[in-house]
């Protein structure tokens, strides 16, 4: 279901200039770039490009030196994770942060926790709206359950999954947060071909199906070219190119930087 | 039951079952996490709507519908809408690749297809070109195909809102269209599978289907309240029997799993009372269990296993009513509370009345460990051209090796050449489009060629021996089913293939190899010291070890006499494993008999020779693709025939 | 060979006489077991979602009854005075979170750890300064009479405090199993930084897991006075708790149930049948030496998770 606010063309998410650096090493420099609503959007590079530390400053886990990220038409300098989580944002992690302990039903729910009206305090004592508010969260999440096929595992702890499985329910808990934008850390990493199939049509279904607008980094361009629909390139911190994937594969620098980095 | 007389058909029999049961669950299907049930109403609206629809799109009788999918409520709606109209469903196997499904939709003549989700779509836009007659596709899940060009493919709720418009314009059209259809009419084609050659379109009649349906039914008093889950693919003659033909028949409901995934953990929710499953879903059963079981504490351990002691001796006899102690059946009602009815239940065999495996031989050990805790599990033998029914085994006469007694109306009879031949309501019209191969199954006066050597022993059970191209004599005229003693010294753990022989010479004899880690994890606990296969094979502790094995194989030939005389006379083991790479085993691992033959020449010379051990010189090809000569010297052994024995003991 | 007697055989023969007299003796052990399970179970609590070892939770016992008996001694009606204490719990916790634990967010354990040493002492002296020194008695009006089964004496006091105990911990588990609320519970004792992503306040986290710990500690606090008094020396007591966690796992609500009682049982009987060999006083020190010998044998406890440092 295409969201009320995808509104075409229009700019969901923009980066202005933004720079990072830790001590003396810098992580991203003068970085712009935009995201729009309803499509996918990769940021790709090699190893050490400062991929993750773009998404992690959209998210609000770093915060720039210098520059602006405009969300949703509002400029912001600061904003902490669970401030993004609230406004829409919702992300995937390289090294999977799933709460291990816990059920993959469990897992997905967690990822509702802000989708809630009854004040969070007052829910702690299990009274009024939260119970037929707690039905519907069961709902959706069972819908995102199917959607993803992981029926099977469902009161499976999570920390007993293979990881394609773990990867699978990490994108469900971003799901059930129903988010504006979601954020996809190296989606593909350490996956065989047949699961990073399966992940490819997930990501594409994803943004069929929900009209949620991606923005997911890789630093194998393979697979991401056939499903993007425009491409940031980063190396060194720096934007390199910018542009649908034909532009950026014919793209000098771009080759020069994949061709100068061993990766794997 | 009610009376079949005037309800030929399937459609026929939903509208009745839509009255008579109107309110009685007839499937369910998990959704969203939640069970979802249809009434018998509930299918007959759902059908009557589908079926509209179809007509609307312009399916005629005689069309072809093709059903490709996992087991989904709907696309058993789309089986019966097709009969309703007097059209023709043609499931196919799900798991096909494309290539294999244009085989079926090309040679079928398929007009229309109903697919269950994208991958399924996807197989058959990529075959559609080359299919002139397919006009219109259906799917059921609509996930990932919004993009999709429209033109001719169509969601089935789509379908069956056009179905409900058409129906409000045509009120008289489906029952017209039902009371239209007779018994003889064909009912579905259902495609064998094909170990060999192309797959041939079995095709049954109403008649072939319900008469067969209602006789299995009538054997084992199956009931409306009864239940099943479907699960085993709809292509099979099995499931279309099973979880169509007897639920229309008997009203019993049927649960559709959640994904395929899910199986078992549905199968514990819904605890089906009738189940049906190959031997390998029961093995792979047993071996969750026992893998449960390694992990759980000592007691529990000790507990399960002193328990199952029992069970062994005497769960079995309990279960078919013979005398047991008193003690043992204390012993036996303490295990039943603390540990077969937890392990009953989480198998979801709880409400388990009758359970059915077919298909191939299951080992001994699985049979009576299921039966043994109550389950009762007996063995069928059917064919897709008998509409599955052939022989099964009767209540209390159940044993491990043979596969019951004719089915209700089937009349059996074996061939000179071991052939087991039957004819019954059930046997099937032809094949589609191949009259040939029909003939040379099917005789002028009904009967049909199994393909399967057997006999009957003194019970009147059928015993089914090996292919019947397979099985040979020895020089003195009696039976010799080489695939048969292979299977019996392949069910202990410890052999892991055998190759016999004694077509056209006077006794058998049998090449063997070892399972190395079965026998290596045995070589270790007694202090057997060894380098490689080669070696571990040549110890004598281990040819003792399987002497016991064909000793033991011996004494249940002998105990049978249309086997006695091909007991194993003298083996020896392998001193390498077969390999598919020598082209040894094919690729799906089953031995190639003559090259075997042929490369191992000396060893079989030497085992009819007077010799006790032979050289051999053998080419090899290694993994990283190199080839070399493996020279070993081979010990033979003699084994005593087991008449002998059985007459000592 | 007197000395491995009276050891080894001798009190076994006393249990063997007198089994009334020794199902007695467990029983008892068990109910001062209970006490030392509500205890811990405050401790593992907040070490579970907030990886704080919390020092101050015996003494928030003795707050916790401290205001309790304080409200009764002004005249207050017991079912005001609960109410209001539990109130008195849940602003400490707002004020913890705001005052110790956010200034010192993303801080080693250690520097969390000392803070919480801080709040004892604050505690501790505030209490004394609201409320004075003195010992109080307090009546909640538990019964006090005894009920004979068979032989067996049983103090009713002990039954009810059994019985409070026991639906406490069945809330509780609710509580995390059930509500969305105790999930988030879990997920952030599971992994802060995942917590943090989907969304979970970790600030309003903080303030439920120290108000219910503050409320575990209430009950505690009154079960404790009801029978010893309101005295400074039950945060003395409430210090079992440390070798309780060292037994039953620092992460494990059951562990610190079964800890509880192991150490109450114990220390009991051992009190009864072996204290006369040493001088008594056994009771005082048992506790303590049963938990070294579970750091030398199984440092995670019973029911903890494994600890593995990884190089």
């Amino acid at each position: 279901m295409v969201g009320m606010d995808a509104t075409g063309d229009g700019i969901l998410l923009e980066s202005d200039g933004v720079s990072l650096s830790f001590g003396g090493v810098i992580a991203l420099e003068n970085v712009g770039f935009d995201v729009r609503r309803g499509e996918i959007r990769a940021i790709i590079g090699p190893n050490g490009a400062g991929k993750s530390s773009m998404l992690n400053v959209i998210n609000g886990f770093y915060h720039p030196q210098s520059g602006t990220i405009t969300y949703k038409g509002a400029a912001r300098t600061q904003m902490r994770p669970h401030e993004a989580a609230v406004q829409g944002i919702a992300r995937t992690f390289q090294n999977i942060a799933l709460f291990r302990g816990m059920s993959t039903l469990d897992n997905i729910m967690t990822g509702r926790v802000h989708k809630i009206r009854s004040n969070f305090l007052l829910d702690a004592l299990y009274l009024g709206r939260s119970r037929s508010e707690e039905m519907r969260n069961r709902e959706f999440v069972e819908h995102v359950i199917d959607f993803l096929e992981i029926q099977s595992i469902r009161k499976v702890a999570v920390g007993r999954l293979p990881y394609g499985l773990q990867k699978r329910v990490e994108l469900g808990r971003a799901l059930a947060a129903e988010p504006d934008l979601l954020l996809l850390d190296e989606p593909m990493a350490g996956m065989n071909v047949e699961e990073k199939e399966d992940m490819c049509r997930f990501i594409l279904d994803v943004n069929e199906e929900f009209g949620t607008t991606i923005a997911l980094i890789e630093h194998d361009m393979g697979v991401v070219m056939d499903i993007s629909d425009r491409v940031v390139v980063l190396d060194y911190g720096r934007k390199i190119a910018d542009g649908t994937p034909d532009e950026v594969r014919r793209d000098q620098r771009v080759i020069d930087a994949y061709l100068g980095v061993v990766h794997g | 039951m009610s009376d079949l007389s005037n309800l030929d058909t399937f459609p026929k029999l939903l509208v009745d079952r839509a009255q008579r049961f109107a309110d009685k669950p007839a499937m369910r299907e998990k959704a969203f996490g939640i069970w979802q049930t249809w009434t018998w109403s509930d299918v007959e609206r759902e059908v009557r709507a589908f079926a509209c629809g179809l007509a609307a799109r312009g399916f005629r009788r005689g069309d072809k519908l093709a059903i490709i999918g996992d087991n989904r409520p709907r696309l058993y709606w789309a089986m019966a809408a097709a009969q309703s109209l007097g059209g023709i469903p043609v499931p196919c196997y799900q798991d096909a690749v494309a290539e294999e499904m244009f085989y079926v939709l090309d040679h079928a003549e398929a007009r229309f297809v109903v697919a269950e989700d994208q991958e399924q779509v996807d197989k058959v836009l990529e075959i559609r070109d080359r299919l002139p007659t397919l006009e219109e596709m259906i799917f059921d899940d609509s996930r990932g195909l919004r993009r999709y060009e429209r033109g001719h493919l169509h969601d089935f709720a789509e379908i069956q809102n056009q179905g409900r418009e058409f129906e409000q314009a045509h009120p008289e059209f489906f029952a017209g269209e039902v009371a239209r259809g007779a018994g003889e009419d064909v009912a579905i084609i259902l495609y064998t599978s094909g170990t060999t050659g192309r797959p041939k379109g079995v095709v049954l009649s109403h008649t072939n289907v319900l008469v067969a349906a209602a006789n299995g039914i009538k054997r084992d008093a199956l009931k409306s309240d009864d239940e099943t889950l479907a699960y085993l693919p709809m292509a099979w003659v099995g499931d279309h029997i099973f979880s169509y033909g007897q639920s229309y028949i008997a009203g019993f409901c049927v649960s559709c799993p959640e994904s395929s995934a899910t199986v078992l953990a549905d199968l514990r929710e819904i605890g089906p009372t009738y189940f049906f499953a190959p031997p390998r879903i029961y093995e792979n059963l047993l071996t969750t269990v026992m893998i449960r079981m390694e992990d759980a504490g000592t007691l529990k351990r000790r507990m399960f296993h002193y328990f199952m002691e029992v069970a062994r001796r005497s769960g079995t006899r309990i279960l078919e009513g013979k005398p047991v102690t008193l003690t043992e059946r204390l012993r036996y009602a303490l295990g039943r509370m603390l540990v077969y009815a937890p392990l009953k239940n989480a198998l979801g065999f709880s409400r388990i009345r009758l359970a059915y495996t077919a298909g191939e031989a299951i080992g001994p050990d699985i049979f009576d460990f299921y039966r043994s805790l109550g389950v009762n599990v007996k063995q069928l033998y059917g064919q897709t051209e008998a509409a599955v029914f052939i022989t099964m085994q009767p209540d209390g006469e159940v044993k491990s090796d043979t596969v019951g007694t004719p089915a209700p109306d089937v009349e059996l009879k074996i061939a000179d050449s071991g052939e087991v031949l039957y004819r019954s309501p059930g046997v099937f019209q032809c094949y589609y489009k191949n009259p040939e191969a029909t003939r040379e199954t099917k005789t002028e006066d009904g009967w049909v060629h199994t393909g399967d050597a057997g006999y009957i022993d003194e019970d009147g059970h059928l015993k089914i021996i090996d292919r019947a191209k397979d099985v040979g004599k020895l020089d003195d005229g009696s039976l010799f089913a080489p695939k048969y003693l292979e299977n019996k010294l392949k069910f202990f753990p410890q052999i892991k293939e055998a190759v016999a022989f004694g077509d056209g010479r006077d006794a058998v004899v049998a090449l063997i190899n070892i399972d190395l880690d079965a026998v290596s994890s045995w070589a270790e606990r007694n202090n057997v010291v060894f380098s490689s296969y080669q070696e571990l094979a040549a110890r004598d502790e281990v040819y003792d070890l399987v002497q016991h094995c064909v000793e033991q194989v011996n004494r249940d030939l002998a105990a049978d006499p249309q086997l006695a005389a091909s007991q194993i006379r003298r083996f020896l083991i392998l001193h390498k494993e077969l390999d598919a790479d020598d082209g040894e085993l094919t690729r799906t691992r089953k031995v190639r008999r003559r090259t075997v033959a042929e490369k191992y020449a000396a060893l079989v010379d030497a085992l009819y020779a007077d010799q006790d051990h032979v050289h051999i010189e053998t080419a090899v090809s290694f993994e990283d693709g190199r080839t070399g000569i493996v020279r070993a010297d081979v010990q033979i052994r003699s084994v005593a025939p087991a008449a002998a024995l059985a007459e000592a003991s | 060979m007197e000395t491995l007697h009276s050891v080894f055989v001798q009190p076994f023969i006393e249990i063997w006489q007198a089994p009334a007299f020794f199902v007695e003796v467990l029983i008892g052990g068990l109910m001062s077991g209970v006490m030392y399970s509500l205890v811990a179970l405050g401790f593992v609590l907040i070490f579970k979602a907030s990886g704080v070892f919390n020092f101050a939770q015996g003494i928030m016992v003795l707050f916790a009854a401290l205001n309790f008996v304080g409200l009764l001694d002004l005249g207050v009606s017991i079912w005001l005075a609960l109410p209001l204490t539990v109130l008195i719990m849940v602003a400490l916790s707002f004020a913890v979170e705001r005052l110790v634990l956010r200034p010192l967010v993303n801080q080693p354990h250690i520097i969390l750890f000392m803070a919480t040493i801080g709040i004892a002492f604050f505690l501790e002296g505030f209490g004394e300064l609201l409320w004075g020194g003195d010992v109080r008695k307090l009546d909640v009006g538990i019964p006090q009479d005894v009920w004979f089964v068979g032989e067996v004496m049983i103090q009713q006091s002990d039954v009810v405090a059994t019985a409070i105990a026991v639906v406490l911990v069945l809330v509780l588990a609710l509580f995390f199993q059930v509500t969305r609320v105790g999930r988030a519970l879990r997920a952030v004792a599971d992994d802060h930084q995942a917590a943090l992503t989907v969304g979970i306040p970790l600030q309003h986290i903080w303030i439920i897991v120290w108000s219910v710990a503050g409320f575990v500690a209430l009950v505690a606090g009154i079960m404790w006075g009801a029978r010893l008094g309101v005295q400074f020396s039950l945060s003395i007591v409430a210090l079992k708790a440390l070798p309780v966690l060292i037994l039953g796992g620092f992460t494990s609500v059951p562990g610190a149930i079964v800890g509880g009682l192991i150490v109450g049982a114990g220390e009991k009987i051992a009190e009864i049948y072996w204290g006369p060999i040493v001088g008594g006083a056994i009771e005082e020190w048992f506790a303590y030496v049963l938990a070294l010998v579970f750091l030398f044998f199984r440092p995670q406890g019973l029911f903890g998770e494994r600890i593995i440092e990884r190089v």
